[in-house]
Order: C-alpha cells, then sequence, then structure tokens
C-alpha cells in the first residue's frame, strides 16, 4: 500500500511537470516563468536538506493537528448526536466556526498567539476538524438497529456501547476520512505558515514566492507530496491494523 | 389599378424603409469602428490602485491614453500578481515591476526590457522612533532589533547597509515582519521597513496621535541606491511596435507629470478618492508630497528617467547575495524611450 502510494504520486508529479515542460517549450517560456528540469534539479541539490527539514516540521504540526481535530470532532460528535438543547448548540458552534475562512481568522490567531507552533497547529486542527466531525455525526447518530435493538429489550444499552458499535459497524468509513482529513490538515498548516508562521514549507514556499523562484515552489510541492503520500497509506495501514485487531479478521 | 398604385406606395415605403435601415446600419459601424479604432492594452500595475500607481490612474481617469488612440485596461496588481510572467504569456502588454524582479527575470532567459523607472528614490524604507537615538551613521545600526521581509527586497537592502558598515550578525536582531505593526508600536522592534509614501503617512498619522514621532532610514542616504518599481515590456514590443510604446509612455508619463504638479493636486485627491475613499484627505494629500519626492526628487530629474548608476548598483547587490544566477547585460535590459507630450497633456 505504501509503495503504491508513493508510486502513484510520482505518476502525477511527473505527468504534472511534464505538462509545464510541454507548455514551456511549446509557448517558448523562460526559465523565470516555468524552469527547465535542469535548474529544477540544481534548486533540488542546493534546498533539499532545508526544504526536507521545513517539510518534516509542517508534517509534525500537521499530525499532531489531526489527533487534536480527531478528538475534538469525536467530543463534538458524540456530545452533539443527541437531539437535546445541548447537542444542538454544540452543532451550532461547531458548524460556525468552519464557516469562518480561515484566511480571516488566520490573522487574529496570529496577532493573540503569535507566529509559533501553537497558532499552525490550531489552524490545522480547525481545517481538518470538520469533515471528521461530519462523519463522526453521520455515524454516530444513525442507529444499528439489528444489534442495538438486542441490548435495549435486555436493558443493558448504555451511550459508551451505543457508540462503539456504530463505530464499530463504520470503521472503513471512519477510516477513509481520517485518512482524507490528513490532506486538509497539511493544506491548514501550509495555509498557516504561508500567511504568518516562522518556520514549516509553507514559509519557504512564501519566500521562494517572494523571489519569483518556481522552482523552488516545484519542489517544496514535490516534498509536500511525497510526505502526504507517506502518511496516507500510514493511516491507512494503521486504520486496517485497528480493523484486525478489533475484529480478529 | 388599386391594387398597382398600392403597390408602389408599398415599394416606396419598403424603399424608404431599406434607406433608413442601411443608414442606420452604416451609423452604428462607423460608431462601433470609432471604438475599436483604439488599439487595445493592457497594463499591469505592481500592486493595488493607490497613490504609487497616481500617474496610471490620472492617465486613466484624463483620458490621456485615449488620445493618444490606445484603449489601456489598467489592472490592478497585488502579491500574486507579476507583470514579467503576465507579459512573457500575453496577458499584459505593459507592466510594472520592481527592479529584483526584473533583473531575477532578465537572469533566467525573460525577454523583458524596462522603457521607464517611475521611482527615483525607493520607497521602501525603515521608519524609527528619533527619541530612541536618530541614525545618522549606519553604525548606530548595531544593538538594534530591525524588521525584514524574510525573502523580500528589504532583507537584500538591510543585508547590504549592514555589510557596508561592517556590523555583523550577532551585533543586531533581524525580525520577519508582517501585516501587523503591533510589534513596532510595542517598541519590540526599533525599526519598521514601510513604503514611504503609502504606509508612512498613515503610521505616522496614528503615531502622532499617541504623541510619538517618527523619522525615516533611507538606505539611499547612506549610498545604497537600489531601484524601484519601472515599467515593462517585452523586447519584441519595443522591436516590432515602437510607436505603440511611445505613445503608451507618451500618454503615462504625461500622467505621472500632471499627477505631481502641485497646482492639480485637488484633481488628483479626487481621482485617489474614487479608489481609496477611507482615507482621510490630510492623510492622501501628505502621501502625493511624499511620492513627489520620491518620483521626481529634484526638479531636473525628468520624470521616467532611468538611473542606470542605480541598476547597476541593483545588480551588484544581488550577485554580492547570490540571488541572480550569473551577469545581467543592463545594456540590453534598459531601453529608455524617448517621449514627448502632446500639447494640453
Amino acid at each position: 500500500m505504501l509503495y503504491r502510494r508513493v508510486f502513484q504520486f510520482f505518476i502525477i508529479y511527473f505527468l504534472f511537470i511534464s505538462g509545464l515542460m510541454l507548455l514551456k517549450y511549446c509557448l517558448g517560456l523562460s526559465d523565470y516563468v516555468i524552469p527547465a528540469l535542469s535548474g529544477m534539479f540544481q534548486t533540488l541539490i542546493a534546498e533539499y536538506s532545508q526544504y526536507s527539514f521545513a517539510t518534516l516540521n509542517t508534517m509534525t504540526v500537521t499530525v499532531i493537528g489531526q489527533v487534536v481535530s480527531v478528538i475534538m470532532a469525536f467530543v463534538i460528535g458524540i456530545t452533539g448526536r443527541q437531539s437535546t438543547w445541548f447537542g444542538s448548540f454544540i452543532k451550532v458552534a461547531a458548524y460556525n466556526i468552519q464557516a469562518y475562512p480561515i484566511v480571516a481568522l488566520a490573522p487574529i490567531l496570529f496577532i493573540l498567539l503569535g507566529d509559533g507552533f501553537l497558532t499552525r497547529l490550531l489552524i490545522a486542527a480547525m481545517i481538518c476538524y470538520f469533515p471528521v466531525l461530519l462523519s463522526v455525526l453521520g455515524i454516530v447518530s444513525k442507529p444499528v438497529e439489528d444489534i442495538e435493538h438486542f441490548y435495549r429489550v435486555t436493558g443493558r444499552m448504555r451511550w459508551q456501547l451505543e457508540v462503539k458499535i456504530r463505530i464499530f459497524e463504520n470503521l472503513s468509513q471512519l477510516t477513509t476520512v481520517i485518512t482524507g482529513s490528513a490532506t486538509l490538515a497539511m493544506a491548514g498548516t501550509i495555509v498557516g505558515e504561508f500567511i504568518a508562521a516562522d518556520a514549516g514549507i509553507g514559509y519557504r514556499i512564501r519566500i521562494a514566492l517572494y523571489q519569483s523562484d518556481l522552482a523552488k515552489v516545484l519542489i517544496a510541492l514535490f516534498l509536500i507530496g511525497i510526505t502526504i503520500a507517506v502518511y496516507q497509506a500510514l493511516l491507512e495501514l494503521l486504520g486496517i491494523a485497528i480493523k484486525r485487531a478489533w475484529t480478529g479478521r | 389599378m388599386f391594387y398597382a398604385d398600392q403597390g408602389v406606395k408599398v415599394n416606396d415605403k419598403a424603399q424608404k424603409l431599406m434607406l433608413s435601415a442601411f443608414a442606420l446600419f452604416a451609423t452604428l459601424l462607423f460608431c462601433v469602428g470609432g471604438v475599436h479604432a483604439n488599439e487595445k492594452v493592457t497594463y499591469r500595475l505592481k500592486w493595488l490602485r493607490n497613490v504609487s500607481v497616481i500617474g496610471a490612474l490620472y492617465a486613466e481617469s484624463h483620458h490621456m491614453f485615449e488620445k493618444e488612440g490606445l484603449d489601456v485596461d489598467i489592472k490592478a496588481g497585488g502579491p500574486e500578481r507579476d507583470a514579467v510572467r503576465e507579459l512573457e504569456l500575453g496577458y499584459a502588454d505593459f507592466g510594472e515591476a520592481s527592479a529584483d524582479q526584473v533583473l531575477r527575470a532578465r537572469a533566467k532567459g525573460s525577454p523583458v526590457v524596462v522603457i521607464a523607472q517611475l521611482f527615483q528614490v525607493n520607497p521602501l524604507q525603515w521608519m524609527y522612533r528619533p527619541e530612541d537615538g536618530r541614525i545618522r551613521n549606519l553604525s548606530d545600526l548595531k544593538g538594534k532589533v530591525i524588521g525584514v521581509t524574510y525573502g523580500g527586497n528589504d532583507e537584500t537592502i538591510m543585508h547590504t547597509l549592514l555589510a557596508e558598515a561592517g556590523i555583523s550578525g550577532p551585533e543586531v536582531t533581524l525580525f520577519g515582519v508582517r501585516y501587523d505593526y503591533t510589534p513596532f508600536y510595542r517598541h519590540k522592534v526599533q525599526l519598521w521597513p514601510v513604503y514611504r509614501n503609502a504606509q508612512g503617512p498613515i503610521i505616522s498619522a496614528q503615531l502622532e496621535k499617541a504623541g510619538e514621532q517618527i523619522a525615516y532610514l533611507d538606505p539611499a542616504e547612506f549610498g545604497v541606491q537600489f531601484v524601484s518599481n519601472s515599467v515593462i515590456t517585452e523586447s519584441r514590443t519595443v522591436a516590432e511596435k515602437p510607436e505603440l510604446v511611445k505613445k503608451f509612455l507618451s500618454a503615462l508619463l504625461a500622467g505621472w507629470q500632471k499627477a505631481l504638479d502641485p497646482e492639480n493636486q485637488g484633481e488628483v485627491i479626487k481621482t485617489l478618492q474614487t479608489y481609496d475613499p477611507d482615507t482621510p484627505r490630510p492623510i492622501l494629500e501628505e502621501q502625493l508630497k511624499s511620492t513627489r519626492e520620491l518620483v521626481q526628487p529634484h526638479l531636473t530629474v525628468v520624470i521616467g528617467a532611468i538611473d542606470e548608476k542605480g541598476w547597476a548598483q541593483t545588480e551588484q547587490i544581488m550577485r554580492t547575495q547570490k540571488q541572480l544566477a550569473g551577469e545581467v547585460d543592463l545594456k540590453a535590459l534598459l531601453q529608455p524611450v524617448n517621449v514627448s507630450f502632446k500639447k494640453g497633456q
């Protein structure tokens, strides 16, 4: 799975680069508009170490941000699944936060919390929690009648058991959503870094854009892509391992 | 008979109707043809529509391009816009770009050329509070916390100033700046980079309310000339359409000349207010005054003149800081165009 994802990413990236090269040579564009392959290779050699560390820095924030967002989504989803006043209030609050564009909220966060780790983490978590929340809400609000009926009639049903049954029955769907949300967490972190942080690959992209250096941006995209491909593959493997441990299959 | 007479009458009517229709069609064709007689040109600004591009705004609002037979579409710039790229991709015919942008592009084989230089003095300067000590020599920068935009040309200029002063890394602290001025307001950072003509008057007015004064560190006063915004086009346009280049530049520079003329201040402020209605008039006046000093520091300076020495120094600075892959042929890059202003412009 890991190799397949990385291989697939290589295909996508090289198709993208091939498209750019086709455009460059068909339109006779200079290296300033679209860098030549040799220029990209030189940039890769020159910036590899700095950009790799920046990507790892971003990835660290992404992983922690995603863990926070999954926890947030589960807490809000489980609390908000009930059709009580509090449940509905939680849902409204969660939806409202999502309605504000992050580019509008980010500057406020950076002013209040500074441009360090915490702000980037919060932005990553805010961007990726919503799709997870929607899935969790959908899953934990929908009864699995066949199984739940037994526990209800025998009077053994508790909320923990209810949540457990519903999550267990929809584990594949949940794994897919969590894996997909990794991309959003990464994008959120990069947006945050791009706006105001002083570290990470988003910050490096901002500097590269100031210097109109597209080769650096393309190298950054390569490193972001490959990192996220590996991370998503690992999440999928983790999902399979959890399912195996839980079901014994 | 009756039918024949009626037929003649109908024919007359039809003839008159056809004649009228033809006349109307011809008039329409003439009018439409008249509108399209002006050559269409796209001009990409470096930044948003504000005082830094007042010459273009004035020329546009006073139909100076039309008088030259041009239909110019002025497009606002911004951080995500790059006039050099747009020229190559055919999205723009002329544009505004900073010298570092142009030199980087040229070093990478872009066919961009500079046809006029708008700012003779770079508006990118550092504001500071004189009460913390005036900066009379570059050595006064020692021990200060200085704001720079990492990757921006203010970082390049500051490194040059520090190198000129022989100040090494640990003797100053560089602070990464962004849109939020709080670190400067809170005295956390002593020198903050601003566009003197655009942001300077706004911040100065705010600090004056708090009883504080600001002064500016102008790198040019310490011998560091880093050229700012210029008018650019493609070398092919200069070679193949010299008349178009001349017409465009004549109108644009006439716009600048009129906009900077103190006699036209009222009209210029009105033009600025259409794009920036929220900025109070006194600040707009201050912005205009500051722009005047940067575009035409002395009356002997011709608006749009290319400062070749300044370009040579800019190129040298960028090469020293390894921001250019190789030497740039400035003779090929700088192609000043002799323009004459028409009567009434």
